[in-house]
């Protein structure tokens, strides 16, 4: 199989008209891994991907791909395949000719192209469909095929734009493990678009979080969930409370609530507190941040407690107890796990 | 491994294709003849060859080097980039000599010029896609180039000529003919110099009166501060209308006539989309095949039943109530024809905007307590108007450029695009023909400006491609039956005049001799039956170059970003708002000498077909493209196919059963051409629609009515055959869903 290739962007800029669709991004996918462009409708993903695929030109900015310079070479000659929000299946062929399009294209012998559709319509588990119509299949069916038409392919880089968006919550965590286990197994580079935060964590090598064309953070999911580096970035990426602190000599300060917090290269001074809602305790004791109990939630394997204090509202996440539930109006103080606290600088960019 | 993805690209090979290509270009461009003898397309000049020329001319040696150049351009393996600067440098260049060589030479064109224009363009088409200058496949760069060659040499250049031929005389710039025309009460007289008042005054006091009651009018109604330039507007309107409803001319006559018949035909074709619609009648069943009738009725038919029932001796008029009036023949004559003809047109543009009415709204106006004459006026007409001004501004481009009735059934009275025809014809004045067409055509295009500006992009308000689940209300009661009334009259008056010219066809003497004849149809042969063949036969050639060069600029428009783009479309849907005459009377201006001598051939009438009926395959074509994902182009692009396997593999099936009716209907409009093709036409090759006008011009009106009768069956026999094979082709009744 395929040896990764690395893909690199620097300074790509897209203009449409007057609207700035992806604004100066450079980014890096290490040969073999799977990156996502993660962020809201409207933030420069797609349009990134789809510059990459060689679908749009950039206005300014280069690619590479492999170490080579590829801004000016055609979708078709750029070894990058890609996989359709829609799926895109030719609706007039068979699942067959539908995988067998692009060798039919190279016009490879007629035995060769018999073997490889074979070979991958196994490997993603559609052996028995190959003589139906994409409008017989099933949406994650569906879905597969489409994968099945870009792996066929043997791309040097595969391209996710949102392939998950059109399947059912179920199906999609299923499909979402299969593609993460062949792309390993595979070990090709991987672009993947995606707005669902789940699904960027879940997948990913790296995730690039994207907003209004820039990129914002880059790292790995871990690393963008637990240290979040702007506000914006806090916020899309789970649910995140963003509070109004101090901070002085490696300790918080709000609302009288004083904590220590291990963190490098803080500015001394006001700062903004992340604090992840599963991180916030709701303790009946004198101790931690004083609140009112506004509402409460039952979530099923949670509960969600939305508590005012004086920097602001805060959501808790609690496992469920019968025994012990807030009730409205109550007063409780609330404390917070060092694990899901992250400090972001002044008022958190924006 | 796949052979073209997984290894590197290198960069630095040769580019066959480019070289078999220019190859082409070298080999046509020395062994074809560039010149013919004269009209003839077969009649070439043997020493004109590129090999004969080169050894006279250092242009048409250069033409040669050049082409061979790029052969080895395309065979050197070097860097892509710089290979395409080189290529376009070669191509422009060997296209500016060729077309040097053609214009010093004079003569008409053969074929080694043309493969040498079409090979250099080819060469600068793929040169600007691999150069890099131009993002875009190379096959698509190519089409781009060409289409517009075609647009500039077959639309824009007629228009141009007519524009010229009125102000060029005998080789100076003058506007002499143009201030007599203008000035001849032929053309317009606002006062008639026999009555003792003056028109014109009576007519702006008239207009300034009814402006000011229009604005106090709209003031009542609480139009506000709004009120006195709609009143103003209105009266301004109202008192023009009124000053030419005074005057005389051709003018006068064909602008009076397309604003009562586009407001006639508006109201009725609205009529009948609500009924279409909302009747809960059956007769509702039979808006559909009215909705096919104006395609497939060949011109004169109308006006030859019209003269049959209405006319001096007409059947209704004379047999049954006596009379022998010319009410009918004359302006009055060729709106009721228009309006009859183009009712369906405003019926089809205006049940899309009721369809696209939104039930859901109406239900939520009927929840907050409106009336149903509140809806209509709230709800129900501000989202319509666009669409409603559509239809007008359509129908009134039709009846300005309508050439067939006029000519028929108005009694010798002016209109603008039979004074084209007769000032070429009867006066043999061509400069006085193309003022007349350069007038019409500015009428028709500012209407089509003002169509395309003020409501083109607006009328698809509330389609938002997702059901909606709510039903529209059904028309109240007594609406519905008064408009069914209405439409069954129509259809019992329209089923009358079609009846009329098929019996006229068996009758003797139609007003006179009632009796039963098949002798007009033995007259027709052989000449009708000849004239039926050719029609035929040149039709089909032009059917398919009509559907390829309309389905490639429907798709460079609507999925290719070029600069140009909006250019192309505006000059290719330009000849669907040419009134016929013009684009004929451009053609013969055009096409009458020096290297584009063309006239007096098949060749011309078969372009002047294609580029009439282009703009119907370009929309056919982008109807067909929004029902098609661009995902799906795209899927196929990154699957490493070039544009030209895309759209042979992916969009050409999945819009076939579009491009077969495209093909179809190309083929009809070309049978029922008429005003285009009526200067182009020689003996040898004439057309049915020609020859019926000639039937009806001496005389025999039962011939005209035989060819006529003929030539319809034959096409409702074309049509009805289309819509059973389409039915079965149809990519969605196969493999229900796009991807």
């Amino acid at each position: 199989m395929a040896e990764g290739v690395p893909v690199r962007l620097r300074g790509v800029t897209k203009r449409f008209g007057t609207v700035v669709a992806v604004d100066s991004v450079d980014l890096d996918v290490p040969p073999g891994k799977l990156v996502t462009l993660l962020g809201p409708s409207g933030c420069g993903k797609t349009t990134t991907l789809r510059i990459v695929a060689g679908l749009e030109r950039p206005t300014t900015g280069r690619v590479w791909i492999a170490e080579e310079d590829v801004t000016d070479l055609p979708a078709a000659r750029r070894g990058v395949t890609m996989v359709f929000q829609s799926y895109a299946l030719f609706p007039h062929l068979t699942v067959f000719e539908n995988v067998a399009y692009g060798l039919r294209v190279q016009r490879l012998p007629a035995g060769e192209v018999r073997r490889r559709v074979q070979e991958v319509l196994d490997l993603v588990g559609l052996p028995e469909t190959a003589q139906r119509y994409p409008a017989q299949l099933s949406g994650g069916q569906q879905q597969r095929v489409a994968l099945a038409r870009a792996l066929v392919m043997q791309p040097r880089v595969l391209l996710f734009d949102e392939p998950l968006s059109n399947l059912d919550a179920k199906l999609r965590r299923r499909v979402r493990a299969e593609i993460r286990m062949l792309q390993q197994r595979l070990g090709i580079t991987s672009l993947y678009v995606t707005h669902d935060q789940a699904e960027a964590l879940a997948l990913s090598d790296v995730v690039v979080v994207m907003n209004l064309g820039r990129v914002e953070q880059v790292g790995t999911p871990e690393a963008v969930y637990r240290r979040p580096r702007t506000r914006f970035v806090a916020d899309f990426i789970g649910e995140a409370n963003l509070l109004p602190a101090t901070y002085r000599d490696g300790v918080v300060e709000l609302a009288g609530y004083r904590f220590p917090i291990e963190q490098e290269e803080v500015p001394e001074g006001p700062v903004t507190l992340m604090v992840r809602p599963e991180a916030v305790l709701v303790a009946q004791d004198r101790l931690g941040l004083p609140g009112v109990v506004r509402t409460v939630f039952f979530m099923g394997m949670t509960t969600e407690v939305l508590v005012e204090t004086p920097v602001g509202e805060v959501l808790a996440t609690q496992p469920y107890r019968a025994d012990r539930r807030p009730a409205p109006g109550q007063e409780v103080h609330l404390q917070f796990d060092a694990a899901g606290v992250y400090l972001l600088p002044g008022d958190g960019g924006r | 491994m796949a052979r073209a993805l997984a290894v590197p690209h290198v960069r630095w090979v040769a580019q066959p294709a480019v070289a078999g290509w220019a190859a082409a270009t070298l080999l046509g461009a020395s062994l074809l003849p560039w010149s013919r003898a004269g009209r003839e397309l077969g009649l070439w000049l043997a020493d004109s060859t590129g090999i004969a020329l080169a050894s006279r001319s250092t242009l048409a040696a250069a033409v040669l080097v050049l082409a061979a150049v790029g052969v080895l351009v395309g065979l050197w393996p070097g860097f892509e980039r710089s290979r395409g600067v080189v290529l376009v440098g070669v191509g422009l260049a060997g296209l500016a000599a060729s077309c040097l060589v053609v214009g010093l030479r004079g003569t008409p064109l053969g074929p080694g010029a043309v493969v040498a224009v079409g090979g250099f363009l080819i060469l600068t088409g793929v040169g600007l896609s691999s150069s890099g200058l131009w993002f875009v496949d190379p096959f698509l760069s190519t089409v781009v180039l060409w289409a517009a060659a075609f647009v500039v040499l077959f639309i824009l250049l007629p228009l141009a000529s007519v524009v010229v031929a009125s102000v060029w005389v005998q080789g100076r710039l003058t506007t002499e003919v143009v201030q007599r025309t203008l000035t001849s009460p032929a053309f317009l007289a606002l006062n008639h110099p026999g009555t003792p008042r003056n028109e014109v005054t009576t007519a702006l006091v008239a207009g300034s009166l009814l402006s000011v009651l229009a604005a106090a009018a709209r003031w009542r109604l609480g139009g506000g501060r709004r009120s006195i330039p709609a009143g103003l507007a209105l009266g301004g309107a109202g008192a023009s209308l009124m000053v030419l409803y005074g005057g005389f001319g051709a003018f006068r006559n064909s602008v009076l006539l397309a604003v009562v018949v586009g407001g006639v035909s508006t109201g009725l074709g609205f009529l009948f989309a609500l009924l279409s619609e909302r009747s809960q009648l059956p007769t509702r069943r039979l808006l559909g095949p009215l909705s096919v009738l104006p395609i497939i009725t060949p011109p004169f038919v109308l006006g030859i039943a019209m003269l049959y029932l209405f006319g001096r001796r007409g059947f209704v008029t004379h047999r049954l109530f006596g009379l022998s009036t010319d009410v009918f023949f004359g302006p009055v004559g060729v709106a009721v024809a228009q309006v009859l003809a183009y009712t369906p047109i405003a019926y089809l543009v205006l049940v899309g905007v009721v369809r696209a009415l939104d039930a859901s709204l109406e239900d939520a106006a009927q929840t907050l307590g409106a009336s149903p004459g509140y809806l209509l006026r709230t709800v129900v007409w501000p989202l319509a108007r666009p669409g409603v001004a559509n239809a007008f501004l359509l129908v009134a481009i039709e009846s300005l450029a309508d050439f067939a009735n006029p000519i028929v059934v108005g009694g010798g009275k002016p209109f603008l695009a039979t004074e084209v025809f007769f000032a070429i014809v009867g006066r043999y004045n061509p400069h006085e023909a193309a003022t007349y067409g350069a007038v019409l055509l500015g009428l028709t295009l500012t209407v089509f400006v003002l169509q395309r500006r003020w409501v083109g992009g607006a009328f698809y308000v509330t389609v938002t491609g997702r059901p909606t689940g709510a039903r529209p209300q059904p028309l109240p009661r007594w609406l519905d039956w008064a408009a069914s009334g209405v439409f069954v009259l129509w259809m019992l008056l329209v089923a009358l005049l079609y009846g009329s010219v098929f019996v006229g066809a068996v009758t003797r003497l139609w007003g006179f001799d009632y009796s039963f004849t098949l002798r007009h149809l033995q007259d027709l042969h052989p000449q009708g039956w000849h004239v039926l063949r050719t029609t035929a036969r040149l039709s089909a050639y032009a059917a398919v170059p009509s559907v390829v060069v309309g389905f490639l600029i429907g798709y460079l428009v609507t999925r290719v970003r070029f600069p140009g783009r909006q250019v192309l479309e505006f000059s290719s849907m330009l000849s669907f708002a040419t009134p016929g005459t013009v684009m004929g009377i451009g053609y013969v201006l055009a096409f009458n000498q020096g290297p584009l001598l063309l006239t007096g051939t098949e060749l011309v009438i078969v372009l002047a077909f294609v580029f009439r009926n282009m703009p119907v395959a370009i929309r056919a074509a982008m109807a067909a493209l929004e029902q098609i994902d661009p995902a799906l182009e795209e899927a196929s692009t990154t699957l490493g196919a070039g544009a030209g396997t895309t759209l042979r593999r992916v969009v050409a099936p999945l819009a076939r059963s579009a491009l077969l009716s495209g093909l179809v209907f190309a083929f009809v409009r070309a049978m029922t051409a008429v005003s285009q093709v009526v200067f182009l036409i020689t003996p040898q090759h004439n057309l049915a629609t020609t020859q019926i006008l000639s039937y009806l011009e001496y005389g025999s009106q039962g011939r005209g009515a035989a060819l006529a009768s003929v030539l319809t069956l034959l096409l409702v026999a074309v049509v009805v055959s289309l819509q059973a094979v389409s039915r079965r082709l149809d990519p969605r009744a196969a493999h229900v869903g796009a991807g």
